[in-house]
C-alpha cells in the first residue's frame, strides 16, 4: 500500500492518470454528491470512448455525453429530472450528436446488484425485478432462470467492475477512509467493485476524527487509490451537510442544452474557457457558493462530536 | 373536517393519493406530486407512515422540498440514512407496502413506458423520443406490495399496448405477473387529472372508477385507446379537505410543484433563494 500522502493529488492529475480513452467509468452519489468537477475535467481533457456505468446519474452524465466523451452507457436512468429533460442524452441517442451512444439498460435495483456482485467478487446476482419487462428484451446480458431451489423465475445481472470510480464524499483522511453523511447510494459497493477508486472530498480530516464516528466510514482506505480535496465538487448539485442545490444554475444549464449550439457555448463558457475548477468557482462567485452553503447549514449539518468525557 | 371550496388539479391529485396512504404504510415515494401527497398524509391522517426514498433516506422530516429522490432533504431528520441497494432490497423482501410511480405511456393492463417512444420508423436503439429509462420504477412496479400510477390523461398516452414495458402492470392479463415471477400485487389505481381508474379483479383491465367534478364519461372514453369499461360504482372524487390543502400549501408555499408560476425560469439566484428561505422558515416541524 502507498503511504497516506502518496495518495493525495490534484483533480487534473487524477483524471489524466486514471481515465484512459475507452475505460469504463462510474460515479458515486445520485444527484447529491455527483462529482460535477470530475465531469468538467474529463470534458476539458477531451477523453473519448468511455463506458459510463451507473444506476441513476443526472447532470454529471449529461456533461460527459455533451462533451463527446462517452460511447456507451450502462444505466437505469439518465436525465436532469424535475428541472428539465436530459437534452444531451436525447440528442446522442436520437440523432447521434455529438456521437452515437449505445445504451444497455437495467433498473436502479438491477444496477445496484451489479455493483454488489462486483463488490462481493461474485459473477452475478439474482433479482426479482426486471421480470416480464422489455428491459430484458433489449439487454442480452440479463438472463432469466428458474431458482434451482424451486422459487420460480429470477433475473440474473452480471457484476459491474468499472476501470475507475470517482466517489465524492463529505470528508476523508489522507489515506482515503471516506465518511458519507446522508444517503449512501451504492457507494460502499462501487468502491469495492471498481479497479481504481478516486475519493474526492469536501474536507480532509485527521484520522483521529474519522475514529470518532467509525459508522460513518462507508469506504475504508484499502479500497482507495487516490484522494483529491475538492470543495464544492458537486456544484450545482448538493452535498448533504455542506451545501444545497443551486437550482437557478441548473436551470441555466438545461436551458442552454435545448440546442447543440447552446450547450457547446455553455461548455465553452464554463469548462473549456476555464483553466480548472478553481476558475469555475471564481466565476460562480464565492458569495453565491457561501449562500448555498448557508442554506444547508440552516437546515442540517453533521453533528459535532466533542472530545469531552 | 371541512371541504375546501377551490383547489387546483394538482392539489386534487395530491389529495387523492394522500388518502391512499395508510398510517401503517411504508411508502416508496417519488418527487413531484407523489411527494406532496406523502407529506400531506404524514401531516394529517397518517403520522406514522414512513416515506422511503430511492437514494437511501428513510422517514425524513424536512422543511425543504426534495428536488430528487436523493436530494439533501431526503435525509433531513430521518430515521435512517442508508443505501440504494438496501432500500430496494427491503422492497424485494416485502417491507414496502405502497409505491407511487408515473410514466409517459400506460396501457389497459397498467404496464408503463418511461423508456422510448419509437415513432413511425424508429427502433429501440434510435427512437423518435428517448426518455429517462426505468430508474427505480421497474423495481417498484415489480415488488412493492401495491402500486399507484399517477399520470395526466392525454390522447395517445393511454394505449392498448405500450411500445416498451419499462415497469410491469398486469403484463398481458390475469395470472401473467405470477407466471413471470413477480412478487408485488401490481397497480391498484391510476390517478389522473380528470378521473381515477381502478383495475378489474377478474380481467385486470383498467376501469373508470371516479370522475373529477364536471368531467363526463364520454370525455374520458375519447382519451383512452381501448373500449373502456365503467365501474358500476362510478362516483365523483371527493375534494381535498381544508386540512390537506393547508398542509400542501404550507410545504409548497411557492407553488413549485402545485402548478403555480412563482418559480419562473428567469428568476435570479437571489430571488430564488429568498423565496426558498421564506418557504422553509414558514414550516415548523413537530415530531
Amino acid at each position: 500500500m502507498p503511504g497516506a500522502d502518496e495518495k493525495c493529488m490534484t483533480m487534473e492529475q487524477a483524471v489524466d492518470h486514471f481515465v484512459r480513452d475507452g475505460y469504463s467509468v462510474a460515479y458515486g452519489g445520485i444527484a447529491g454528491r455527483e462529482p460535477m468537477a470530475v465531469s468538467y475535467e474529463i470534458a476539458r481533457q477531451r477523453k473519448r470512448n468511455l463506458i459510463f456505468i451507473t444506476a441513476t446519474t443526472v447532470d454529471s452524465a449529461e456533461i460527459l455525453i455533451a462533451g463527446g466523451c462517452v460511447k456507451r452507457v450502462e444505466c437505469a436512468y439518465i436525465w436532469v429530472g424535475v428541472i428539465g429533460r436530459g437534452n444531451n442524452y436525447r440528442r446522442a441517442v436520437e440523432k447521434g450528436i455529438p456521437n452515437d451512444l449505445e445504451v444497455e439498460e437495467c433498473s436502479n435495483f438491477g444496477m445496484s446488484m451489479r455493483f454488489m456482485a462486483g463488490a462481493l467478487g461474485l459473477p452475478f446476482m439474482p433479482v426479482k425485478s426486471l421480470l416480464g419487462s422489455d428491459i430484458i428484451t433489449h439487454n442480452p446480458s440479463i438472463k432469466v432462470m428458474d431458482d434451482p431451489y424451486g422459487g420460480g423465475p429470477v433475473a440474473l445481472v452480471p457484476a459491474a467492475r468499472p476501470d475507475v470510480a470517482f466517489i465524492h464524499v463529505q470528508r476523508a483522511d489522507k489515506a482515503g477512509n471516506a465518511q458519507i453523511w446522508g444517503m449512501l447510494g451504492n457507494d460502499d459497493n462501487l468502491a469495492r467493485a471498481a479497479k481504481a477508486v478516486i475519493i474526492t472530498c469536501e474536507e480532509i480530516i485527521p484520522t483521529s476524527e474519522i475514529r470518532k464516528i467509525p459508522n460513518m466510514t462507508a469506504i475504508p482506505s484499502y479500497c482507495v487509490t487516490a484522494v483529491v480535496k475538492v470543495p464544492f465538487c458537486s456544484h450545482p448539485l448538493p452535498v448533504s451537510g455542506y451545501y444545497w442545490m443551486d437550482i437557478p444554475f441548473r436551470r441555466g444549464m438545461v436551458a442552454a442544452s435545448k440546442t447543440r449550439k447552446g450547450i457547446v457555448s455553455w461548455m465553452d463558457e464554463w469548462i473549456y474557457g476555464l483553466k480548472d475548477f478553481e476558475a469555475y468557482k471564481e466565476k460562480v462567485g464565492s458569495e453565491r457558493l457561501a449562500r448555498v452553503q448557508q442554506m444547508e447549514f440552516e437546515n442540517y449539518r453533521i453533528p459535532h462530536i466533542s472530545d469531552k468525557e | 373536517m371541512t371541504q375546501a371550496k377551490e383547489c387546483s388539479t394538482a392539489e386534487l391529485m395530491a389529495s387523492v393519493v394522500a388518502r391512499q396512504i395508510r398510517n401503517d404504510d411504508v411508502v416508496f415515494i417519488g418527487v413531484g406530486i407523489p411527494l406532496i401527497a406523502g407529506i400531506v398524509a404524514v401531516s394529517t391522517h397518517a403520522p406514522e407512515a414512513i416515506l422511503v426514498y430511492e437514494g437511501g433516506g428513510i422517514g425524513a422530516r424536512t422543511r425543504r422540498i426534495p428536488w430528487t429522490i436523493s436530494d439533501n432533504p431526503t435525509t433531513d431528520n430521518a430515521l435512517a440514512a442508508t443505501q440504494m441497494w438496501r432500500v430496494f432490497g427491503d422492497q424485494q423482501r416485502g417491507f414496502i407496502t405502497l409505491g407511487v410511480i408515473g410514466g409517459a405511456e400506460v396501457d389497459r393492463f397498467g404496464n408503463l413506458n418511461t423508456t422510448v417512444i419509437l415513432g413511425v420508423d424508429g427502433t429501440y436503439a434510435r427512437p423518435k423520443v428517448r426518455l429517462p429509462g426505468s430508474g427505480g420504477a421497474n423495481d417498484i412496479a415489480s415488488s412493492a406490495l401495491r402500486t399507484i400510477i399517477m399520470m395526466r390523461l392525454q390522447k395517445g398516452k393511454f394505449v392498448n399496448r405500450v411500445q416498451y414495458i419499462t415497469s410491469p402492470g398486469y403484463l398481458t392479463g390475469p395470472g401473467e405477473r405470477e407466471k413471470a415471477g413477480l412478487h408485488g400485487t401490481g397497480p391498484v389505481m391510476v390517478v389522473t387529472d380528470r378521473c381515477i381508474f381502478a383495475f378489474d379483479d377478474q380481467t385486470k383491465e383498467m376501469v373508470l372508477r371516479n370522475l373529477y367534478p364536471g368531467v363526463k364519461v364520454e370525455e374520458v372514453k375519447q382519451l383512452v385507446d381501448w373500449d373502456l369499461a365503467v365501474s358500476p360504482d362510478l362516483g365523483e372524487v371527493k375534494p381535498p379537505t381544508e386540512e390537506q390543502l393547508r398542509a400542501m400549501r404550507t410545504f409548497d408555499s411557492m407553488g413549485l410543484i402545485l402548478e403555480k408560476k412563482t418559480a419562473k425560469e428567469s428568476e435570479s439566484f437571489d430571488d430564488f433563494f429568498k423565496h426558498m428561505r421564506c418557504a422553509y422558515e414558514s414550516i415548523h416541524l413537530n415530531f
